[in-house]
């Protein structure tokens, strides 16, 4: 399957214009900086140092995986899908230029709100290959329910499941102690994003700063894979 | 392109057909709306056939200058989009986004999809079903301009507008394809109209007085007397040679109401005034000419002309 970037970016412009005048869609660009700036005037970002995991986690959600998934469902509602499938843009093709433009919105937006949350990370590496695993990742889920939705309001809910497993599951360590089957909710990228983020600036070893990022790194993986050849196999049948 | 039988529930919904592209540029088919769709989930080659469906959406936020730079981009085309737009004749409507046009310029802009499609097949359902006359003359256009290098089947459930832009009409039911000669019937009228024009020349009757040739319309003629081996064409109670045999002539005028109503006579039935019995065996028709004048009737020809007249 070739890949033509001169395609692919045709497809990056024109999702950007169709994002960009759908209010409803892109009034979410907002969301994360004014998570970000609520959190850090309730003062949480001395006292709690994870605290800026939920900004990141609940705006991966909102932002990134519901943009993708509209953008794909939008696209499926209309059949505008199914017609250019039948250029020679290829499936990859679409899927690179929607994904990078949700890249890059997730991108810019979660660096705004982390300046303006004054977060300053222990370990700046680690840090950024966790957002940019972590925005790939919810790119992909996204994906997936776009792809399991036939109009935009399909997708609009099919998120809500998503925000369910995916934001909340950091809050499941508060059941670990009644119920130990949530010890499962901790392996959750999420949950891992929340440990990477509250490592404290003493003694912290590779180690402590290797495990989330090869959690999420695994997650990233699957979840991309299963995202192309559902995409794949989906639009086959269409 | 081959298409393959579809049995439903023991019913044959679409029979087994084969379509000939090659010869006609571009064809219709008349059909309904399940077989459209058994015809289009048939046609799933992409690198064959550009299917465009009548569902067909399109980019609602982008303007048409837009719209249109994204698809030549994404076809990887080299036409320069300004000149697309002309040729589109969308110059007024470069700037308008694509959910502010009339439903109609909306149809005709989602329809221009099939202008970029590579596929050697276009299959369009419904073309012209939403378009008003402007967009329909000049997606037709872009239709024959297209139908130079590609082969169009357009599916649709209206001979009109099959008719639009089809070299070749079929018909499709569960009997079969049928091909609908429209072209070649219009053609056979043409050639039925000069046969009536050749007859009604024909028709005339050419007589001769004092070396003048006299031509009659047939309704003019009150009747015709063989009389000594001359035959004797009476107008308003003159009499003229025609070189024709009376046989000749019956056949000619059998359209324009003569009837042979004796050896030697034919006459002109509107000019029939009264049908007079001398004796049982011996009868005589009166004509409403201006001088009296009576033809004989066979006893033999009484009971045809008692149908013919309806008495």
């Amino acid at each position: 399957m070739s890949i033509s970037l001169k395609r692919a970016r045709a497809i990056f412009v024109k999702d950007y214009k169709e994002f960009s005048r759908n209010y409803a869609l892109s009034i979410m660009l907002i969301f994360p900086i004014i998570l970000a700036l609520l959190l850090r005037a309730a003062g949480a970002a001395s006292t709690l140092p994870g605290s800026f995991a939920t900004v990141l986690n609940l705006s991966f959600v909102f932002l990134t995986c519901f943009a993708q998934a509209c953008l794909i469902a939008e696209e499926k509602e209309r059949n505008t899908l199914r017609s250019l499938m039948m250029t020679p843009a290829t499936t990859l093709d679409v899927l690179i230029g929607k994904s990078t433009l949700v890249f890059v919105m997730s991108a810019v937006v979660l660096a705004i709100s982390t300046y303006l949350f004054g977060y300053e990370p222990e370990s700046i590496w680690a840090f950024v290959a966790a957002i940019l695993l972590s925005i790939i990742l919810y790119t992909a889920v996204g994906t997936i329910c776009g792809l399991f939705s036939k109009t935009l309001l399909d997708a609009s809910l099919s998120i809500i499941p998503v925000t369910i497993v995916f934001s909340g599951a950091p809050w499941g360590a508060f059941l670990v102690d009644d119920y130990p089957i949530f010890k499962v909710l901790d392996y959750v990228p999420s949950s891992q994003l929340v440990h990477l983020l509250s490592i404290q600036s003493a003694g912290f070893t590779i180690g402590d700063l290797l495990k989330p990022l090869l959690i999420i790194l695994a997650w990233t993986v699957v979840l991309t894979m299963v995202s192309v050849v559902l995409y794949q196999r989906r639009l086959k049948d269409e | 392109m081959q298409f393959q039988p579809i049995y439903s529930n023991g019913k044959l919904l679409l029979p087994k057909f084969e379509l000939n592209m090659a010869s006609n540029p571009s064809m219709g088919i008349i059909t309904d709306l399940k077989r459209k769709q058994l015809l289009m989930n048939q046609l799933e080659d992409h690198s064959q056939y550009y299917v465009f469906r009548a569902g067909q959406n399109e980019y609602m936020r982008l303007t048409v200058e837009e719209l249109i730079t994204f698809l030549v981009k994404v076809t990887e085309g080299n036409d320069r989009v300004a000149l697309l737009i002309d040729y589109f004749a969308l110059k007024d409507e470069r700037k308008v986004k694509i959910k502010d046009l009339s439903s109609s310029k909306r149809m005709y802009v989602t329809l221009l999809r099939v202008f970029f499609a590579h596929q050697p097949t276009l299959v369009l359902e419904e073309p012209y079903f939403y378009l008003e006359e402007e967009d329909r003359r000049h997606f037709k256009m872009i239709l024959d301009d297209l139908s130079k290098e590609k082969q169009i089947l357009i599916l649709t459930s209206n001979l009109e507008d099959a008719m639009i832009s089809c070299d070749a009409i079929y018909r499709l039911n569960e009997s079969g394809l049928h091909p609908l000669d429209i072209r070649d019937s219009e053609e056979d009228k043409q050639e039925a109209q000069k046969q009536d024009e050749a007859n009604i020349t024909l028709q005339k009757i050419s007589t001769k007085r004092n070396d003048k040739v006299i031509l009659f319309d047939p309704p003019e003629v009150d009747y015709i007397e063989s009389m000594d081996g001359s035959i004797l064409v009476h107008v308003g109670g003159e009499n003229y040679v025609c070189a024709l045999t009376l046989t000749e002539l019956e056949q000619r005028l059998l359209n324009f109401g003569f009837f042979r109503c004796h050896r030697s006579y034919i006459v002109n039935l509107q000019k029939v005034r009264e049908i007079i019995t001398w004796t049982k065996n011996s009868y005589s028709l009166r004509l409403n000419t201006g001088k009296d004048a009576v033809v004989p009737l066979s006893r033999s020809k009484l009971q045809e002309l008692k149908v013919l007249l309806n008495i």
